[in-house]
């Protein structure tokens, strides 16, 4: 019995090796994954520093909320991200993003001055509802890039859930916007 | 196997690398937030029914010069449509408005109008503008429900973003009913008091509650109740066709 159940367990895991090395033959991403990925994981590492300041230091603890679940939500994402772009031996930044920070590609990032003004910003709460309605209105268009032009259907898919979660996020903010 | 991996992966990569430029995202760039813009108040939830604009309330533009508030064209034209319930924000004789910036567009000007007025215009001389953008504008009198349309001019294109806002000038904050009035009403609208009473001539009287077939005056035109509802101020006549048809 207990030899039976090595050799299964023995089976299974050639099985699961070889499974593993399948997909392998057939890379069925695109160049609109990587490039969705590679913006999205700049997008993040940038948006952390606006949500990190207002999850800190903003009045209105609906705002605090939201920054707070933005955080939890790109650190999960951010996981993500990595680890198809290692799987796939793709970079994890675009070659070229020095090239694309010099021309247009700079005009929809966050600059570091942006976070400088927001530090002191008075007042603080519209001034980081501003910046966050455009950082994730920047993002919605990524994933919606994705929505359209990607290959791998389970990037396709949370991309779908991205533009979702920031679109959930953009109303509640222009709610906020509105009321101040 | 590794190696099988990354050749087709590379391939596949290089082959796909032409199409790079085709599935660049838009570029799209600016929106009002507050008080909030037709766009905004698609993009919040507050107005249904409005289509992709939903996606990109930062990307109505258009051609410089417009007087619409999708810019002309066909793209977005429900920010035009009049009939739609657009909410108008309580507002008094000078407003501040707010924009959201996706991209930081170098920038000649920013104009604000009411009607063919033209209320203020910033010029940039060619900056490009910060984290955040907002002007403080005089309304000029105006007063009642308005719909400001704000442009701002790119320096270094053609196009112009536009933004219109809809305000309810020296009155109570209020909304336009919601239900079209195809339909019968079933109740009434909201019947907040009004606090200002807009300066006119005519029978129409914010407080009073009309039926369907009230015929009322307002500026000298007249006017049929197509929706039963106690009127309030932002709700004259000629700024809500849902409820007031001229005869």
């Amino acid at each position: 019995m207990a030899s039976r159940l090595i050799r299964l367990a023995l089976l299974l895991t050639l099985v699961a090796g070889c499974s593993a090395e399948q997909p392998a033959a057939t890379p069925a991403f695109n160049s609109a994954d990587v490039m969705f990925l590679q913006m999205a994981l700049e997008q993040i590492a940038e948006g952390d520093q606006v949500a990190a300041l207002t999850e800190a230091r903003a009045t209105d603890p609906a705002l605090r909320e939201i920054s707070t679940e933005l955080r939890t939500q790109w650190h999960e994402e951010d996981g993500t991200f990595r680890r198809w772009l290692l799987g796939w031996q793709q970079p994890l930044t675009a070659p070229d993003s020095a090239d694309a920070h010099e021309g247009h590609g700079a005009l929809h990032m966050l600059r570091p001055t942006d976070v400088t003004e927001l530090k002191t910003a008075n007042p603080f709460d519209r001034t980081a509802i501003s910046l966050l309605l455009g950082h994730l209105g920047n993002c919605v268009e990524t994933s919606r890039m994705e929505q359209t032009a990607g290959a791998y259907p389970p990037t396709r898919a949370l991309a779908t859930t991205l533009t979702t979660r920031r679109q959930s996020q953009i109303q509640r903010l222009l709610k906020l916007a509105a009321a101040s | 196997m590794r190696r099988r991996f990354a050749l087709p992966a590379l391939t596949i990569a290089a082959t796909a690398a032409s199409l790079l430029v085709a599935v660049a995202p838009a570029a799209a760039h600016g929106y009002i937030s507050s008080p909030p813009s037709r766009q905004a108040n698609c993009a919040s939830g507050a107005v249904a029914n409005c289509g992709d604009i939903v996606y990109e309330p930062q990307s109505v533009e258009a051609p410089k010069g417009s007087t619409q508030c999708n810019g002309g064209g066909s793209r977005f034209a429900v920010l035009n449509d009049t009939s739609k319930a657009w909410p108008a924000a309580a507002a008094g004789q000078t407003v501040t408005f707010n924009w959201v910036l996706t991209a930081r567009h170098s920038t000649s000007t920013w104009e604000y109008f009411i009607g063919g007025t033209l209320l203020a215009s910033f010029n940039d001389g060619g900056a490009q503008p910060g984290a955040t953008k907002s002007h403080t504008v005089s309304m000029k009198g105006f007063t009642g429900r308005q719909t400001v349309l704000a442009r701002w001019n790119v320096a270094d294109t053609n196009n112009a973003f536009y933004s219109c806002v809809d305000l309810n000038i020296g009155g109570g904050s209020t909304t336009t009913p919601t239900t079209p009035p195809t339909t019968a009403p079933t109740t009434a609208p909201p019947t907040t008091a009004p606090t200002t009473a807009p300066p006119a001539s005519g029978t129409w009287k914010a407080g009073t509650t009309y039926q369907v077939g009230s015929v009322v005056t307002y500026n000298g035109i007249s006017y049929r109740c197509r929706q039963a509802h106690t009127a309030i101020a932002g709700w004259e006549p000629p700024n809500v066709p849902a409820l007031w048809q001229a005869v």
